[in-house]
């Protein structure tokens, strides 16, 4: 597949106002997004996130590094390359509160030198699609933070550009309106044949929606790679052992010395064992310390691990996963 | 067309946003009136009564044309920074016509829309004072238009500058008061004056509607001083707004929030 959008070794630092320390905020990173793909930038805050997407929008200057899309140097050609992305960076805080609904779409159509009558069929389009068709008379301030949220995204849909990118388009929203908005970004994935990256700390976005997922942590790439690979990695290594009884204290110690992550619930009857391996002989090892007390074992359970715990594990360190 | 879609969506964004808020814009409205009126009193109470009818049709023209500057020059300062504390100075900074073209005709929207209160404030000053000004539209209009072309370069500047200063409120606040100055002062009392944005315009503009004036009459070097102000001043303002803009990407400064 053919990359649309090339960030290649980004560095961008700043210096802090008051104590004037220099801050890497992105450092040396470099990643693709193919065409059509769904990409999920993740990290904790002040990972780099903002800055990488903020960089690839053109609206921050590199201190060094090269960012292309569709083959565009978006420094040198900044406004030629503006014309193939469009991104909700601040959900509703994009939008004029004083205007409608239909008046905003218009007036950013308008900036983007298009005129009313030419996307007069679009913006209907996009009201009925994103449930606005009621609402399109209505002062934007009037409007739910869900609502203000999905308009904000039909902004950016009207741009018609391939490359949208979304900064933490669920932030702030309520249960209720945080599933509504990804249904709806489910719908674009489905429906439209576009590229989005999605940069947000709503795990549940990421796995629903993105194909592939790149995890920055303190400005660098931690990891990069399909979001089924990195569930796949750490189910197949993560287990539950059920015991029949208690462990003695040289058994734990032992343990603990080969797992270090290793956790324990001791118990009379049934202990369990909570551990993930980094190869999957060492069940055998794990074994072999049974076997010591003739410890019996009740049950072995594959653990399942949602993606927040393995985004966790990734940015703690736990895991070093081979960048793609 | 391009240029002329990005123009049409600014004035209708300004019209509406001027339309929904008739109480605040009537309310700005009679205020500068109030103030006028002030003005006016003040001169007929302890101005020299051989010069009084002169004095006002002088106060009448210098106001109306601070009016104008300032809603002009200030008001864009003001959008930049409420645009990015509220987070759309960034969107606008993705449009692929890049952020001084919207800029430009945001300033060429608000001068179109207050130059319809200019007018209203201008008769209303007129019909209260009795003094009737020669407004020859043919000489007043290419002195306008080249006047305006200064006035959006500060404009332009002052945009520029409130995307980088964070305090620049501060700053708006005094900036009215140079406005003042350099649309009340006339030019026969400080001649430099001549090479600051819109002074040289604002005179001939003054010389038109108080002491009748025709194109005719107006020289060349007026013209040719007029229109180098002019351009400089654009020029001026333009690059100074690209280089701030360059700036607030360098430091990420287009949010303000």
């Amino acid at each position: 597949m053919e990359p649309i959008i090339k960030v290649e070794k980004l560095k961008k630092s700043y210096k802090k106002r008051k104590s004037k320390e220099i801050v890497k905020a992105v450092d040396d990173i470099s990643f693709t997004v193919n065409k059509g793909e769904i990409l999920g930038l993740l990290g904790p805050n002040g990972a780099g996130k903002t800055t990488t997407i903020k960089s690839i929008c053109g609206l921050l200057k590199p201190d060094s590094g090269v960012i292309t899309v569709n083959g565009i140097n978006n420094q040198n050609k900044r406004l030629q390359a503006l014309k193939h992305i469009s991104a909700v960076l601040e959900g509703n805080r994009n939008l004029y509160w004083r205007l409608s609904v239909r008046e905003n779409l218009e007036y950013f159509a308008g900036n983007r030198g298009q005129s009313r009558k030419d996307v007069a069929g679009k913006i209907d389009d996009l009201l009925v699609k994103f449930n606005l068709k009621e609402k399109e008379n209505e002062l934007v301030n009037r409007l739910s933070r869900g609502m203000q949220q999905k308009l904000a995204i039909a902004v950016a849909m009207l741009a018609e550009s391939e490359v949208i990118l979304l900064d933490e388009p669920t932030l702030g929203l309520d249960v209720e309106t945080g599933y509504e908005v990804r249904e709806m970004l489910r719908e674009i994935v489905r429906d439209y044949n576009r590229t989005i990256i999605i940069s947000s700390h709503d795990m549940d976005v990421i796995q629903d929606l993105c194909d592939r997922t790149v995890i920055i942590n303190h400005g660098n790439i931690v990891t990069d790679d399909k979001v089924e690979n990195l569930l796949r990695l750490f189910e197949v290594r993560a287990y539950s052992i059920t015991l029949g009884g208690l462990l003695s204290e040289q058994q734990h110690q032992l343990l603990l010395q080969k797992f270090p992550q290793l956790e324990y619930t001791p118990d009379t009857v049934q202990s369990i064992l909570e551990v993930d391996l980094t190869k999957s002989e060492e069940i055998y090892d794990l074994f072999d310390v049974l076997k010591l007390e003739h410890t019996p074992v009740e049950a072995i359970d594959r653990k399942t691990v949602n993606f927040e715990e393995i985004f966790m594990r990734i940015v703690k360190g736990e895991k070093q996963h081979a960048l793609v | 067309m391009h240029w002329f879609n990005l123009l049409k969506a600014n004035v209708r964004k300004e019209y509406i946003e001027l339309k929904r808020y008739l109480p605040n814009t009537l309310a700005m409205l009679f205020t500068f009136y109030f103030v006028f009126l002030g003005m006016f009193l003040g001169i007929q109470v302890i101005g020299d009564p051989s010069s009084q009818d002169v004095n006002t049709q002088y106060a009448i023209v210098n106001y109306i044309f601070w009016f104008l500057a300032f809603t002009v020059i200030n008001n864009i300062g003001w959008e930049v920074i409420n645009e990015g504390m509220r987070g759309t100075l960034e969107q606008l900074s993705m449009s692929p016509m890049g952020i001084w073209k919207i800029m430009t005709t945001r300033l060429f929207a608000t001068t179109v829309l207050n130059f319809i209160i200019v007018i209203i404030l201008l008769f209303l000053s007129m019909i209260t004072t009795g003094q009737w000004l020669n407004i020859d539209v043919l000489t007043i209009l290419p002195i306008l238009l080249l006047t305006l072309v200064s006035m959006f370069g500060i404009g332009l500047f002052i945009a520029g500058i409130s995307i980088i200063l964070k305090q620049v409120q501060a700053f708006l606040q005094i900036l009215q008061f140079i406005l003042m100055g350099l649309t009340f002062v006339p030019l026969s009392v400080a001649p430099f004056l001549a090479y600051f944005p819109f002074v040289k315009g604002v005179d001939l503009v003054r010389n038109v509607m108080i002491n009748g004036v025709t194109l005719n009459e107006i020289s060349m070097g007026d013209f040719v001083i007029l229109g180098i102000n002019a351009i400089v001043y654009f020029a001026v303002g333009l690059a100074i707004f690209l280089y701030c803009e360059k700036v607030a990407m360098r430091k990420g400064l287009l949010a303000h929030y």
